[in-house]
């Protein structure tokens, strides 16, 4: 056994708001990967697990106009099969299949991956880039939280004891615009970041934007950059000081600051490449 | 053997993977007794530390909880080679991981939560971390203890009052002298971190004490024989007392071969007043309880005449043994012997140390300190081609060992032994060697080329020995019965297949007994050191020629004949120029009975054996003598592409050729090389144990310990398996099982020069080191 | 405790069970069907990939009380009326099994891939056992009896090999429909 735990499993949002405020002990319970997990080597121990799968609601995914609605519930193998997201949005299908591996991606979600707020989440620099916003219920109602918001610390969101995301919602690009999403792993088999990047560009407005993971307690959004009348390599340049001037890379387990800090505008340079591979402007 | 052969060599395949590929091959994990305990430990969180109290009363109180054990009550040493170590800590712990305390309780859930209920208070020490530190002459000692050890003398000597378990020297002509006067002169240092062996079966063993003071142990083990020999010294019982189950074992790659979960889980029963106890270890265990292999650090000197001739050889070896030194020390002995690599050298000074520290301990793993001595004397190989101005191919060749030379230990080099020549060149050649690597598709990517040699003999007692027994069952069928272990490597289906040719009958006739059993199955030494085809493949023929001579002898009573009249083809005995007088084996596997009722002969039992014949202890203080029943040779040629933005590194393709003598089943021979060879690469490229100042292991765990998957593996493999025959193993063969392991990271090493012009002396070869040291080399410039 | 209710390998199955028994432990321990294995225990090494709802898995991070309801395949399920399928006879004639331990969650991984995708390309069989570990093969004889299933049971077997065959081979293969 993994601990001791009981298990509930809501049919509703507003039973699983309940559950989640009513026991201080309480948590979500969607893919389980990061969760039981830290339970089993005593990182945590919830009394309470609320099982939100069975919640039908928490299972959309589709486009509603311009955006991309994700349940709370939705691994990510079925994210990145779904064909609009792999269409407009091939960032968030690429940043969804960097993570773990096949068997894990059929139960881990996306918001369990937003949520459990690593530095080193694989769908944060995406999300950011997109402006995503999360729907957050709870026994006072609901909210709306901007994903720029939502990160506080290491492992930490800005999220109240009691609240549950219930959906991500996504704007899509416009047609034009490309998304790129890079991690650089210490093996080609599974494996955590050790720095990522994702960015996207915007013909019409000429606005480059780009995120950082994995070099700050939290994933970073860059300042829009604007892109007009630049050459590459000045972007690049440009692009690689505003990322080390909002990041602070450690040394860890995974990795040294240097190696981070060698990688990174390497990656940066790498995924302006690709975003702007027609030419700057064209 | 001039006659086709109608099994030996051929890809057979393997019977046991029927129970594999269904589920139904059972485990030690998977086995479950009637009245089954289960054991959890504790282990220590400090690498050196005294232990001043151990307050279980809490733990004691839980329901379900039946024995709580610490070292205080268990005062036995263990060890094969070198008595060391203890079944649970006593007075001190030596490493981060160490069991202190065992409790055995009705759930697995209920042991782990009582372990957590023990408190125990530490004093801790300073601990020694590294072993060039612990060879000094007042660092703190490990064992201070160690001069009153058990240990096997005459062939180990460790030092009184230091942390030396162990000392081999090999001193042959003169070093000093001749690398002096040597016109080209290379000193370089190499260091390889421990790794583990990360079988995918954790370590598991369950013992149940019997009345009479006897014992039957099951155990995911490479050595049944040994398991019970050291239970039996352990705990001064008589061998016949303990019986030792090895079922199916889900990878051992030398962890498994000596003696690790099953005297705790046997003190734990005798606890319980007999109840079956079984310990599991978690993958956090396996990596920081259960043992690695050892690190090194070596430091290498080689001169050279103008000519390219090596004249001298240096090499002091640091093993880093960790807490214990029990197969350490014949690791160190091993490396000693082998240690100047395949090469003609005519000067030789070696110093192989064998260190305590307060780590994680050292156990045998697949090549035995080759691969890590080879690091060092490959890469030193290479440079110093490069220093002479020469090929390093043409630099190797003209070095190798060839018939008529004699080794560094005073062995003479025979035609018996294979062709290290004949491996390089095919390597050398199918790599196109000579020949640049196709540009890369990135300006940013870089290729290159490396080559790397490698050999090994078994590292095993002058008397090892090995018996095979094959009785025939009514229908003519033959059962065999060994006591070597498949533990993936498929010695059994080659056994399977010698049986089935010598006895003259249907491959699918023959049987391999799975399950070892002490009780039933004749001893084998040890299932390591690449010798058990050979070994045992040689006692099957010896059974198998006993059987048949069993058959001759009631057959020609039949035919009233002399038994050398009788023929044995076919599964039948006949006479001599007159097949019509025959008789099948069903008529005669458990008897021959005549028409009038009168039987004659009984049941067919054929027993084989072999032993190691002609190995000598090496001198203590040269290092002469004959540690080898065979040297298998082989080489490895790597392309390899770097993008030398990021320090990613890809195998293109990587050739090994290893002289096998007899390939006698090309598909599990193919599957071992190929096996090794991505082991191999884990070694080069990712595997490495990490510890921070406290020597705490930082990554015992999948999430940052890193082994190759099926991204991983190189773009492209070849194998190449010579037949220059071993005159005396079964068909000519000889063994390769650790072999295609062993050069892996040298040949690397070696082409990541040739791409970027950067000596790597340190293992892993990792993304982030190879990038920092581009940059590092990039900035000097 | 929780009553759950569930059909394993197509038998119905019933059983109580507290929260935080997982997936695995009811398979091994409950319903005694050893052939899943734990290799790590974290997910990382797919040792214990089982088919939940046609979908491979780590039992080990499912909790049973979540399989409540749903369909589960385990390595007992995969050969029928005693023949094995394909895809076992393919991982013995590729020579894809050594020690055997990573065996089973390998086979239900390719299970689950030769389901969604009949006809793999290379890069779609790494990518559905790049979270099965194994430390003996070394991968090569795993992609190629992957590869080898597709074929036969696409009708287009084109594998080569010495081959000494165990009674009833022949029977199975002819059975599965697709092969030679």
């Amino acid at each position: 056994m993994l601990g001791g735990f009981d298990c509930v499993r809501p049919r509703s949002v507003d039973e699983a708001c309940r559950f989640l405020s009513g026991t201080s002990g309480a948590r979500v319970l969607a893919g389980g990967t990061d969760l039981l997990v830290e339970i089993r080597n005593r990182l945590r121990s919830p009394e309470l697990l609320v099982d939100i799968k069975p919640i039908e609601e928490l299972a959309q995914l589709q486009l509603d106009g311009p955006q991309l609605v994700v349940g709370a519930s939705v691994p990510l193998n079925r994210l990145a099969e779904y064909r609009a997201v792999r269409q407009s949005l091939p960032a968030l299908a690429d940043s969804a299949l960097s993570i773990g591996t096949y068997q894990l991606r059929n139960r881990a979600t996306l918001i369990g991956n937003v949520c459990n707020a690593s530095p080193a989440a694989d769908s944060a620099p995406i999300l950011l880039v997109c402006g995503a916003e999360l729907s957050v219920a709870s026994t006072d109602g609901w909210r709306k939280v901007p994903i720029s918001a939502l990160f506080t610390g290491v492992k930490r969101t800005c999220l109240a004891p009691g609240e549950i995301v219930t959906a991500i919602r996504i704007p899509v690009p416009e047609e034009a615009t490309r998304t790129a999403f890079l991690k650089q792993q210490r093996i080609r088999g599974h494996d955590l970041a050790v720095v990522n990047v994702a960015g996207s560009y915007a013909p019409a407005s000429k606005t480059l934007m780009v995120s950082v993971g994995s070099c700050a307690p939290t994933p970073v959004l860059l300042e829009p950059v604007d892109t007009d009348g630049n050459s590459l390599d000045s972007l690049t340049s440009h692009v690689v000081e505003l990322a080390e001037a909002a990041t602070s890379p450690i040394s860890d387990v995974r990795a040294s600051a240097e190696y981070r800090r060698a990688v990174l505008p390497v990656l940066l340079r790498r995924l302006l490449d690709q975003l702007l591979e027609g030419g700057v402007g064209s | 053997m001039t006659a086709e052969l109608r099994y030996v060599g051929k890809s057979v395949s393997r019977d046991d993977a029927v129970d594999k590929v269904t589920g139904a091959a059972r485990y030690t994990h998977d086995l479950a007794l009637p009245g089954m305990l289960h054991a959890a430990v504790l282990t220590s969180p400090h690498a050196s530390a005294k232990i001043v109290k151990i307050d279980s009363s809490a733990a004691a109180e839980k329901p379900g909880v039946r024995a709580i054990l610490t070292g205080d009550g268990l005062c036995y040493r263990l060890g094969l080679y070198m008595q060391d170590k203890c079944i649970l800590a006593r007075d001190v712990v030596r490493y981060q991981g160490e069991p202190v305390v065992a409790v055995a309780a009705d759930t697995l859930d209920t042991a782990r939560e009582a372990c957590r209920l023990v408190e125990v208070e530490y004093e801790p020490l300073d601990p020694i971390l590294d072993p060039r530190d612990a060879l000094e002459e007042n660092s703190p000692l490990v064992h201070p203890d160690l001069h009153t050890y058990e240990h096997m003398k005459g062939v180990f000597f460790p030092r009184a009052h230091s942390n030396v378990a162990h000392h081999q020297k090999v001193r042959k002509g003169d070093f000093d002298d001749a690398f002096a006067s040597a016109a080209v002169k290379l000193k370089a240092e190499f260091y390889n971190p421990p790794v583990q062996h990360v079988p995918m079966e954790t370590h598991a063993a369950i013992a149940q004490v019997l009345p009479g003071d006897r014992a039957e142990i099951w155990t995911s083990s490479q050595s049944p024989y040994t398991v019970r020999h050291l239970m039996s010294v352990a705990f001064g019982l008589p061998h016949a007392s303990l019986r030792v189950h090895v079922p199916y074992v889900g990878g051992g790659f030398g962890g498994k071969a000596g003696l690790h979960l099953e005297p705790l889980a046997y003190v734990l029963s005798k606890a319980t007043d007999g109840r079956p106890v079984k310990i599991v270890a978690t993958r956090e265990e396996e990596f920081n309880t259960l043992p690695s292999r050892q690190g090194l650090h070596s430091a290498v000197e080689i001169g050279a005449d103008k000519n390219g001739g090596i004249v001298a050889l240096k090499a002091t070896y640091i093993w880093d043994a960790g807490a214990y030194a029990d197969y350490g020390v014949n690791i160190g002995r091993a490396a000693a012997y082998a240690g100047a690599g395949p090469y003609v050298v005519p000067n030789c000074w070696i110093d192989s140390f064998v260190v305590y520290t307060n780590k994680i301990f050292g156990t045998a793993y697949r090549g035995f300190g080759h691969l890590e001595v080879l690091w060092g004397i490959e890469r030193a190989i290479d440079r110093m081609a490069r220093k002479l101005d020469m090929n390093p191919v043409e630099f190797r060749r003209m070095n190798l060992l060839r018939e008529g030379e004699i080794t560094i230990t005073g062995e003479p080099f025979t035609s018996g032994h294979g062709s290290p020549v004949e491996c390089l060149d095919a390597v050398a050649k199918a790599v196109e060697w000579g020949t640049p690597s196709e540009p890369p598709s990135e300006p940013y990517r870089v290729r290159g080329k490396g080559i790397a040699m490698l050999h090994k003999a078994p590292a095993m007692p002058t008397y090892t020995s090995c018996a095979a027994v094959i009785k025939l069952d009514e229908d003519g069928a033959a059962d065999v019965l060994v006591s070597g272990v498949d533990y993936g490597q498929g010695t059994y289906t080659v056994l399977k297949q010698i049986a089935a040719e010598e006895l003259k009958i249907p491959i699918d006739k023959v049987h391999v007994t799975w399950e070892c059993d002490t009780a039933f199955s004749p001893y084998d030494w040890q299932t390591v050191a690449s010798r058990f085809a050979y070994m045992g493949g040689n006692a099957v023929i010896e059974a198998a020629a006993d059987c048949l001579q069993q058959i001759r002898d009631v057959a020609a009573q039949a035919f009233d004949v002399t038994p050398t009249e009788i023929v044995c083809e076919d599964s039948a005995a006949f006479v001599t120029g007159a097949p019509d007088r025959r008789i099948p084996y069903p008529q005669l596997a458990l008897g021959y009975t005549f028409e009038n009722g009168n039987s004659i002969g009984g049941p067919i039992i054929g027993h084989g054996r072999y032993i190691a014949t002609g190995l000598t202890h090496l001198d203590p203080q040269t290092g002469q003598g004959l540690p080898a029943q065979y040297w298998t040779y082989g080489a490895h040629a790597v392309e390899v592409e770097v993008d030398t933005q990021t320090g990613e590194i890809e195998i293109l393709n990587i050739v090994t050729a290893i002289d096998a003598g007899k390939v006698l089943n090309p598909k599990l021979c193919i599957g071992q090389v190929v096996g090794g060879v991505v082991q191999g690469l884990g070694s080069a490229l990712w595997e490495g144990f990490r510890f921070d100042k406290n020597g705490r292991f930082l990554n015992p765990a999948f999430v940052d310990y890193k082994i190759p998957t099926a991204k991983d593996i190189p773009r492209r493999t070849e194998q190449i398996l010579i037949e220059n025959p071993q005159p005396d193993g079964p068909y000519g063969a000889r063994g390769i099982a650790e072999h295609p392991m062993i050069s892996v990271p040298s040949a690397i090493g070696n082409a990541l020069f040739d791409a970027l012009g950067v000596e790597f002396n340190t293992l892993p070869l990792d993304y982030e080191r190879i990038l920092l040291r581009i940059r590092e080399k990039s900035e000097g410039a | 405790m929780h009553e759950i209710s569930l059909t394993v390998n197509g038998h119905h199955e019933r059983a109580t069970v507290p929260a935080s028994m997982t997936l695995l432990e009811l398979v091994r321990e409950r319903l005694h069907l050893t052939g899943t294995k734990e290799g790590c225990g974290i997910g990382e090494c797919g040792a214990c990939t089982v088919l939940l709802d046609g979908l491979p898995v780590t039992a080990c991070l499912v909790l049973a009380v979540e399989a409540d309801g749903c369909d589960i395949r385990t390595i007992e399920g995969e050969a029928h009326s005693g023949k094995l399928s394909v895809l076992q006879l393919a991982f013995i004639d590729a020579g894809a099994v050594q020690c055997g331990f990573c065996t089973p969650g390998m086979i239900m991984s390719a299970r689950a891939l030769l389901e969604r995708t009949p006809d793999p390309s290379d890069d779609e069989i790494v990518e559905a056992i790049a979270g099965n570990l194994c430390r003996c093969t070394g991968y090569e004889a795993i992609l190629a009896a992957i590869r080898l299933a597709a074929e036969r049971l696409q009708g287009r077997e084109s594998y080569e090999a010495d081959r000494v065959l165990v009674e009833g081979d022949e029977a199975s293969l002819a059975k599965e429909g697709g092969g030679r």
